[in-house]
């Protein structure tokens, strides 16, 4: 049985990588979910790594987690027939969600406009790079022209190198995301009025989004950040972020004042008894401690901060990870591993909590764990979830039981290659 | 005809810093009535955050607070005190949400818990986010969300190898996080509207973080496997990264260039002016295997383009590409300008200043920034007047007394 949340809703998802994730979302709450493929299957399934490294439709990770718990029919948009197919299902569905290159849809008879006009109430979300209507609407796209476009990769690397993007891309991510908070606010409009919409995700916009608000920094302060490796901040006030330790990097957050006064103060008394603080970070009112505030330092200003980060990085060094989070934990010190996935698989709370969850994955033989629950709800919990669809695997179920096919259309469908 | 989404939606917003305002204004923009309850006793620390209007502190001139908490209403309370509480619990019968995203012991003290509030409002929903959820050993974990970024993985694949982290600007899980709470928070109330019921939802930033990490997560998991950073290093397209262009009045500009195939890596050839067909770059293969060598010879040929006329000639000759952008660059896009993002909000102290506007934009009922965030306390007089009926006289009392603070 399907989670209560959205049980009975439709939704149709023809998204690629830059927005699978809306349809999973969905599905998680428990919406049926039907992932609209072309035969030889979904880009999206093509991206490395696989499991294992040995690739194959069902074996690309992006396809597993992203896919999961959806329903995966074909469809040829090349062939009218199967355009028809894919026009009577948009008929019956609550929400659709696609991210195909702008106009694509209405070119082939599939746009809003069209298929509005048998369904009003549908909720149609369209995920772009770069909205629908500047100069580079119809631009190229890969995740990382994203992570460049909105911001974030300008603030990310060392001076002297390249910026960089994160190993694991996250821009598709984002507006996957985006598209399914827009299409449940579209939902609750319909649900009142009984019309559906036109949803245009903008994933450009969701990048800034993720800068904390840095935009308005060279409006307000004049200034703006620069990608400065472990450190943050602007130039004259820059605060390192990572710190070595035995066997990897944590993170802190050194600050006084109502924001980090009493974290500070934990660590200095913590590092006292270790014997690497100096008398002064002792004594220091750290409660009252806001140097500069990203403006204007004084000399004692940065002879603390740059004392302070010296003697906290040599008393993390002989430290493991492990060592200095349990460490903080006890103190209530603003710090946290740099973790990796393996430190992430380890880790207590999220075991305490069940978060991870394990799928049987007949088509691989095995059975996968995977990240769970993205929240936990009392009365229609998310879930339970399932694994992702082999391409077409619900032909006869959609095709047959939902447009009512014969087997022998079914056939002939597949044997024109609409399927 | 509604005009915005969510109209007639009411929610009591205990929520500070970034991912529970981010979620409700989610709310806000499309149409909900959200009431912010603050306090000056435990100001929302990014009152006390840059940017600040003018470069200038003060706990009603951040930028980043007020970027938060446009279209909000805000009152303030001093919760330690019971008649304070006691206002509260004359508030919560006219929310439909109930958001806080203290530590977890904090509402269960004042009891203001779950248990406690759908008592007054037996349909309620209440929504708790907090850094890793409410159960569980480290339930308590204080923390903002440039911390959850490293402990949820980010920082770790945010690199150009392991020894060089470099990690993302910010609290980047503030940023993703909220995407998933909006989604849950809609979902519950499509629910109640159908059923009538309300629920409890623990949000822990963590667990719905780590969604953004899941290939990664079940990679490890089943073989041991561990995600590394490798800079720009990919394996579907090469060349892919940032390579050099000119220099502008002094400042080092940069482009992002993804190629996915041999044609793409032609095209790219014949823009930058790459001669000839050098056998050790014809094929992807070849190109993966010799990425270094390939990043070098192509940065030696964009070093002499501008930025933005090297993305119109490689995009136009269908190559997937646009510069590196700083902050000054995206108010000077034309991408963002004609979507309509940038929004311009006369706030009570600050003035008129810049905003961010929403992510997407629907079609017959867009939601919009309907307001700037409220200064502090800048609606008691209104709620606890006009909602509850206090006096004039009464809520003089309350301040006195500190309880309205």
């Amino acid at each position: 049985m399907p989670s209560e949340l959205l049980k009975g809703f439709r939704m149709l998802d023809l998204a690629d990588e830059k927005g699978a994730l809306a349809g999973k979302m969905f599905a998680d709450m428990g919406a049926e979910v039907i992932k609209i493929e072309p035969p030889r299957g979904c880009a999206s399934r093509t991206i490395p790594p696989f499991l294992e490294d040995l690739p194959g439709p069902d074996r690309g990770l992006y396809a597993i987690a992203y896919h999961a718990g959806k329903k995966s029919i074909t469809a040829n948009l090349e062939s009218p027939d199967a355009r028809q197919l894919v026009a009577d299902l948009a008929a019956t569905a609550d929400f659709m969600v696609e991210s195909f290159a702008l106009g694509y849809l209405d070119s082939i008879g599939l746009g809003y406009e069209a298929l509005a006009k048998r369904n009003p109430r549908l909720v149609h979300t369209s995920i772009t790079p770069f909205g629908d209507s500047g100069p580079a609407r119809s631009y190229k796209w890969a995740d990382i022209i994203t992570w460049a476009a909105g911001g974030m990769m300008y603030m990310m690397g060392e001076h002297g190198k390249p910026p960089i993007q994160m190993s694991l891309p996250q821009a598709g991510l984002h507006a996957g995301a985006e598209a399914a908070v827009s299409s449940l606010l579209a939902h609750h409009a319909r649900e009142r009025d009984g019309l559906g919409q036109h949803v245009i995700v903008n994933m450009q916009a969701c990048i800034v989004w993720t800068l904390m608000n840095e935009q308005a920094m060279p409006i307000l302060h004049g200034d703006h950040i620069k990608r400065t490796g472990v450190f943050t901040g602007s130039e004259d006030a820059r605060r390192q972020m990572v710190y070595k330790c035995k066997d990897g990097h944590i993170s802190t957050l050194i600050a006084g004042g109502a924001i980090g006064g009493a974290s500070t103060k934990a660590l200095v008394m913590w590092m006292k008894e270790k014997g690497f603080a100096a008398d002064w970070m002792v004594e220091k009112d750290w409660a009252s401690w806001v140097p500069g505030m990203f403006m204007k330092l004084t000399d004692r200003d940065r002879f603390e901060i740059s004392d302070l980060e010296d003697r906290i990085g040599k008393f993390f060094l002989a430290m493991t990870k492990k060592e200095v989070y349990e460490g903080t934990l006890k103190r209530r010190i603003l710090l946290a591993p740099v973790a990796t996935v393996a430190d992430i698989a380890a880790d207590e709370q999220l075991s305490a909590r069940e978060y991870f969850v394990e799928i049987d994955h007949d088509t691989l033989g095995r059975r996968l764990k995977m990240p769970g629950a993205f929240a936990k709800l009392s009365r229609t919990p998310v879930g339970p979830f399932a694994r992702a669809p082999k391409v077409g695997e619900h032909n006869q179920e959609i095709y047959g039981g939902s447009l009512g096919l014969s087997g022998s259309k079914i056939a002939e469908l597949r044997a024109t290659g609409a399927i | 005809m509604s005009k915005f989404a969510v109209e007639g939606v009411k929610i009591l917003d205990f929520a500070w810093v970034g991912v529970g305002p981010i979620t409700t204004k989610y709310l806000a923009d499309n149409g909900a009535e959200v009431i912010r309850v603050e306090s000056s006793t435990r100001l929302d620390v990014l009152r006390i955050a840059p940017p600040w209007k003018d470069a200038r502190p003060g706990i009603n001139s951040s930028q980043f607070f007020a970027s938060y908490n446009s279209s909000k209403k805000g009152i303030t309370l001093d919760l330690s005190k019971p008649a304070a509480r006691d206002l509260v619990k004359r508030l919560v019968p006219w929310a439909d949400v109930v958001v806080e995203s203290f530590t977890p012991k904090a509402m269960r003290n004042w009891g203001l818990d779950y248990e406690h509030l759908r008592e007054l409002r037996p349909d309620l929903i209440m929504l708790s986010t907090c850094m890793q959820g409410q159960t569980g050993p480290n339930a308590l974990y204080p923390g903002f969300g440039q911390l959850m970024a490293a402990l949820s993985g980010f920082y770790y694949i945010s690199g150009y190898d392991e020894d060089s982290p470099c990690p993302p600007y910010g609290a980047y899980s503030d940023f993703v996080a909220p995407r998933f709470s909006a989604s849950a928070l809609l979902a519950a109330l499509d629910y109640r509207r159908r059923t009538g019921s309300g629920q409890y939802i623990d949000m822990s930033q963590y667990e719905a973080s780590l969604h953004n990490l899941a290939p990664a997560l079940i990679d490890y998991l089943a073989t041991g496997r561990v995600l590394w950073p490798r800079g720009n290093a990919s394996d579907r397209y090469a060349p892919h990264g940032a390579y050099r262009c000119a220099d502008e009045d002094g400042h080092e500009r940069w482009i992002a260039i993804a190629v996915r195939d041999d044609a793409e890596w032609r095209a790219m050839r014949s823009v930058l002016g790459i001669g000839g067909d050098d056998a050790r770059f014809a094929s992807m293969k070849q190109r993966h295997n010799a990425a270094a060598e390939l990043d070098s010879l192509v940065n030696s040929f964009t070093r002499g383009f501008n930025a933005y006329d090297l993305t119109a000639k490689l995009q136009g000759a269908g190559v997937a590409a646009y510069p590196v952008q700083n902050c000054v660059d995206l108010h000077q896009d034309e991408n963002l300008e004609a979507f309509g993002f940038w929004h311009w909000l006369d706030h009570k102290e600050m003035g008129t200043c810049v905003y961010e506007g929403l992510e997407h934009r629907m079609s017959r009922t867009p939601g919009t920034l309907r307001s700037a965030a409220p200064v502090l306390g800048q609606h008691n007089e209104e709620i606890f007047g006009g909602m509850l009926g206090l006096s004039a006289a009464e809520i003089e009392k309350l301040k006195k007394e500190n309880v309205i603070i």
